[in-house]
C-alpha cells in the first residue's frame, strides 16, 4: 500500500493535491482513500491531507503515521512544530520539498535517514493568484515518484476535481503539473509501497498515569484580556509587508485601520509599526496605503536577509 | 443625538481593543469589521456567539476580547442575550451591580444565523424589545463549514453546493427591510472597507437602548475565491457599485448615508471574485451579467427619484 502525507498551509489546495492524487491512482485501478485533515484554523494554518492507494482493500484508517512519501509544499512549515512535518519518518520514506534550497541543504539540516528530493519552488509571485496552485504541482510530482501513474491519468485527474473551477484554471493547472511530472521523471519509482499494517501487530500505547487536578488548576478561570495574543499568527505568512518610512507618510493609519489582525500599531507621532509575531501576510495594507509606502517581500528571503543582518 | 465625533478620517481610533492572533482567515473582511466595530464598542461589553466562523474567536484559553463571551446554539444567540440582559438588569436593581459597570449585550452572528436559522429568535427580541446589540457579519453563506449557500448569498454566486454554470439561483434575502419591518430603534448596513461611516453608524447606535441591528458586508477571500490583498478593496467596490447600499433605518425613516455618485458597472465587483467566474468563462454570460446589473440599478432608481 502506498501511504503519501501532503503538507501545507490552508489556500494552498493540500485537499485539492490529495483528491489528485487519488483520482489519478484510481483511475490506474487502485483502491484510493484521500482526505484532509485541518483544525480551527483556516486560510494560511498549517494543515495536512492524505492518500492511501492499494490494489487490495484497504483496511486501515485515519491519518498515516508512517508515509512512504511526504510531500512539503510550502518549505516554512518544516520547523514549525505544530505542522508535524517530521512525524513518523523513517529510512523508506521519501521527502520531497518545494523549496529554494538545495537537497543536501535539507538533509544536513534535518539528518533523515531517508532520501530528500526537492520540486523547485516557484519565485512567490507578487500576486498570489498568478501562481498556478502549488498543491497540482505537488500531487503531479508525487504521481511521478510513485512510478504507477501515467502523464494521462494526470491530466484526467486534474480535469475532474478542478473542472468546476472553469478551463482556463484547468489548462494553466494541468502545464504546471506535467511540467512537475516530468521533472521527477529521474526519480520515478523512488517511493515503494510500505509494509502491510495488521491488526494482530497492533502495540497499545503505555497507560499514562493522570493525577487528579483540583478545579482551579485543571480548568483556571482566566480574567486576562486579549490572551489571544500569545498565538503567534506570524508562522502562517508567506510574503511580508516591509514599511518604506522614508515614503510613509504618517497618513490618518490608513493601514493600521484596515489591517483586521490588529497588527500594525501606530505611536503618538503617526508612526506605524508591524507586529510581525501576529501578522499574517493578509497584505491589505500594501493595497491600502496611499502613498504606497509598505512593500511585498517573500517571507524566505526577508528571514535570510535577518540572518545575514544578525 | 449629539453630533458624531468622528468628522473625519482622523478621528478613527488609532489603537485598537481586539486581541491579535486569532484564527481567522487572512485577510478576513469580518475580522476588519469586528475590529473597527469593537474600537468603538469599548470593553464594557459582553458578546454572544452564535456558532460560524468567529466562534473560534474565543477558543479557551485565547480570546481576543477583553470581556466574556456565552456560545450559544446557532438559532438562538439573542434569547442569550435576553438571559443576559436580564442578570445584569437584576444585578443592577438589587444594587449587586454598580451602573457605572453595566455592560452592552452583543449578539455576533454570521448570516447564515441571522439571515436564516436565527431570525425568529431575533424577531422574538424585537418584540420583546430587547436592550442589546445585533452584529451580522455578513459573508454571504455558510462560511465555517465549506461555504454552502445561505439565506444571504447573491443570485448567481458559486457556493459549495451551487456549482452548476448559473450558480445559486435563489436571490439574497432582504434582512435589512426584514428588520426595519419590527421597527426596532436602529438598523444599519456597513462595511469594514468604510471605516468612518461604520463608526458614526457604531456610536450612533451606542446612544440608543432597545434593538439595534447591524449588517456588516463581510467580504471572505475563502469563500469568495480572491487574494486576501484585495479584501478592502473589494469591499469599497461592493459600495461604489451599487451591491452593497449603506443605509440606517432611525425614527422609522430609512436614510441612504453614502449614495454613490457614479455607479460603477457591476461587472467590476464580480470579475475580481472567483465565485462569479463562470459569469466570464468561457464565455461571457450577457444574459445574467446584465440580469444581475438590473436589479441594482432598479433599486436604486427608486432610491434616487
Ligand atoms: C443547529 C446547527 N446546525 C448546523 C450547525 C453547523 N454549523 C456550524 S457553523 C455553520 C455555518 C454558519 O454560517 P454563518 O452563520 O453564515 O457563519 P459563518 O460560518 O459564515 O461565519 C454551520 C452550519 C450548527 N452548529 N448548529
Ligand atoms: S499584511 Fe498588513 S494588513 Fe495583513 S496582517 Fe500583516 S500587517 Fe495586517
Ligand atoms: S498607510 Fe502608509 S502612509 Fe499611512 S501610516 Fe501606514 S505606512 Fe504610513
Ligand atoms: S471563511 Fe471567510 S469569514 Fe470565515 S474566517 Fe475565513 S475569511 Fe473570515
Ligand atoms: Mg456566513
Amino acid at each position: 500500500m502506498y501511504r503519501i502525507r501532503f503538507h501545507g498551509r490552508g489556500g494552498q489546495g493540500m485537499k485539492t493535491a490529495s483528491r489528485i492524487l487519488g483520482s489519478a491512482f484510481f483511475l490506474e485501478g487502485f483502491d484510493v482513500q484521500d482526505a484532509p485533515r485541518y483544525g480551527a484554523e483556516r486560510r494560511g494554518a498549517p494543515i495536512f491531507a492524505y492518500v492511501r492507494a492499494s490494489r487490495q482493500a484497504i483496511n486501515e484508517r485515519g491519518v498515516i503515521h508512517h508515509p512512504d512519501l511526504v510531500v512539503v509544499a510550502d518549505d516554512s512549515l518544516v520547523p514549525v512544530p505544530a505542522a508535524a512535518v517530521l512525524q513518523g519518518l523513517d529510512a523508506h520514506t521519501v521527502t520531497l520539498i518545494n523549496s529554494h534550497t538545495s537537497a543536501a541543504d535539507w538533509q544536513q539540516r534535518l539528518n533523515l535517514a531517508g532520501p530528500v528530493l526537492i520540486l523547485p519552488a516557484t519565485e512567490e509571485a507578487e500576486d498570489r493568484a498568478e501562481l498556478p496552485f502549488v498543491g497540482t504541482t505537488c500531487a503531479a510530482a508525487a504521481a511521478r515518484l510513485v512510478g504507477v501513474i501515467s502523464r494521462d491519468a494526470l491530466a484526467e485527474a486534474i480535469r475532474t476535481e478542478l473542472g468546476a473551477l472553469g478551463s482556463q484554471l484547468v489548462e494553466k493547472n494541468t502545464e504546471a503539473a506535467l511540467q512537475a511530472y516530468d521533472l521527477m521523471e529521474p526519480h520515478a519509482g523512488t517511493v515503494t509501497e510500505g509494509k502491510a499494517h495488521s491488526a494482530s501487530g497492533y502495540a497499545r500505547p503505555d497507560w499514562i498515569g493522570m493525577t487528579v487536578e483540583d478545579v482551579d488548576l485543571a480548568a483556571p478561570s482566566i480574567h486576562a484580556a486579549a490572551t489571544s495574543v500569545e498565538v503567534k499568527t506570524g508562522l502562517w505568512r508567506t510574503l511580508r509587508p516591509v514599511i518604506d518610512y522614508d515614503r510613509c507618510s504618517r497618513c490618518w493609519w490608513v493601514c493600521s485601520t484596515f489591517c483586521p489582525d490588529s497588527a500594525i500599531a501606530v505611536d503618538a507621532d503617526g508612526r506605524p509599526d508591524i507586529d510581525y509575531d501576529h501578522c499574517k501576510g493578509c497584505l491589505i495594507c500594501v493595497a491600502k496605503c496611499p502613498p504606497h509606502a509598505i512593500e511585498a517581500i517573500p517571507e524566505h528571503l526577508a528571514q535570510a536577509a535577518e540572518e545575514t543582518n544578525a | 443625538m449629539n453630533e458624531s465625533r468622528f468628522k473625519r478620517m482622523k478621528d478613527l481610533p488609532s489603537t485598537h481593543l481586539l486581541g491579535s492572533g486569532t484564527p481567522m482567515c487572512s485577510g478576513c473582511g469580518g475580522l476588519e469589521a469586528l475590529h473597527e466595530i469593537y474600537d468603538i464598542l469599548g470593553p464594557k461589553t459582553v458578546f454572544v456567539n452564535a456558532a460560524g466562523c468567529m466562534t473560534l474567536l474565543a477558543v479557551y484559553p485565547f480570546t481576543p476580547f477583553r470581556g466574556s463571551w456565552l456560545y450559544t446554539a446557532m438559532a438562538s444567540a439573542p434569547a442569550g442575550a435576553q438571559g443576559i440582559r436580564d442578570a445584569l438588569d437584576i444585578l443592577i436593581e438589587q444594587q449587586r451591580l454598580p451602573v457605572e459597570e453595566d455592560l452592552e449585550v452583543v449578539v455576533l452572528t454570521g448570516d447564515g444565523a441571522a439571515y436564516g436559522m436565527g431570525l425568529s429568535s431575533t424577531s422574538g427580541a424585537m418584540e420583546r424589545d430587547l436592550n442589546f446589540l445585533y452584529i451580522c457579519y455578513d459573508n454571504e453563506g455558510y462560511g465555517n463549514t465549506g461555504q454552502q449557500f445561505s439565506g444571504a448569498t447573491p443570485h448567481a454566486a458559486r457556493t459549495a453546493t451551487s456549482k452548476g454554470p448559473h450558480g445559486f439561483a435563489g436571490f439574497k434575502k432582504d434582512l435589512f427591510s426584514i428588520w426595519a419591518a419590527h421597527k426596532p430603534s436602529y438598523v444599519a448596513t456597513v462595511i469594514g472597507a468604510e471605516p468612518l461611516d461604520l463608526a458614526r453608524k457604531i456610536e450612533k447606535a451606542m446612544q440608543l437602548k432597545g434593538p439595534r441591528l447591524i449588517i456588516a458586508l463581510a467580504p471572505c477571500p475563502t469563500g469568495w475565491d480572491y487574494d486576501p490583498r484585495e479584501s478592502a478593496d473589494i469591499g469599497k467596490l461592493a459600495v461604489s457599485t451599487g451591491v452593497w447600499p449603506l443605509k440606517e433605518y432611525v425614527d422609522g425613516r430609512v436614510v441612504h448615508t453614502k449614495v454613490p455618485k457614479q455607479r460603477q458597472p457591476v461587472e467590476d465587483y464580480l470579475e475580481k471574485q472567483g465565485r462569479f467566474a463562470h459569469l466570464f468563462e468561457p464565455q461571457r454570460n450577457e444574459q445574467l451579467l446584465q440580469e444581475l446589473q438590473n436589479s441594482i440599478d432598479s433599486y436604486w432608481a427608486e432610491i434616487e427619484h
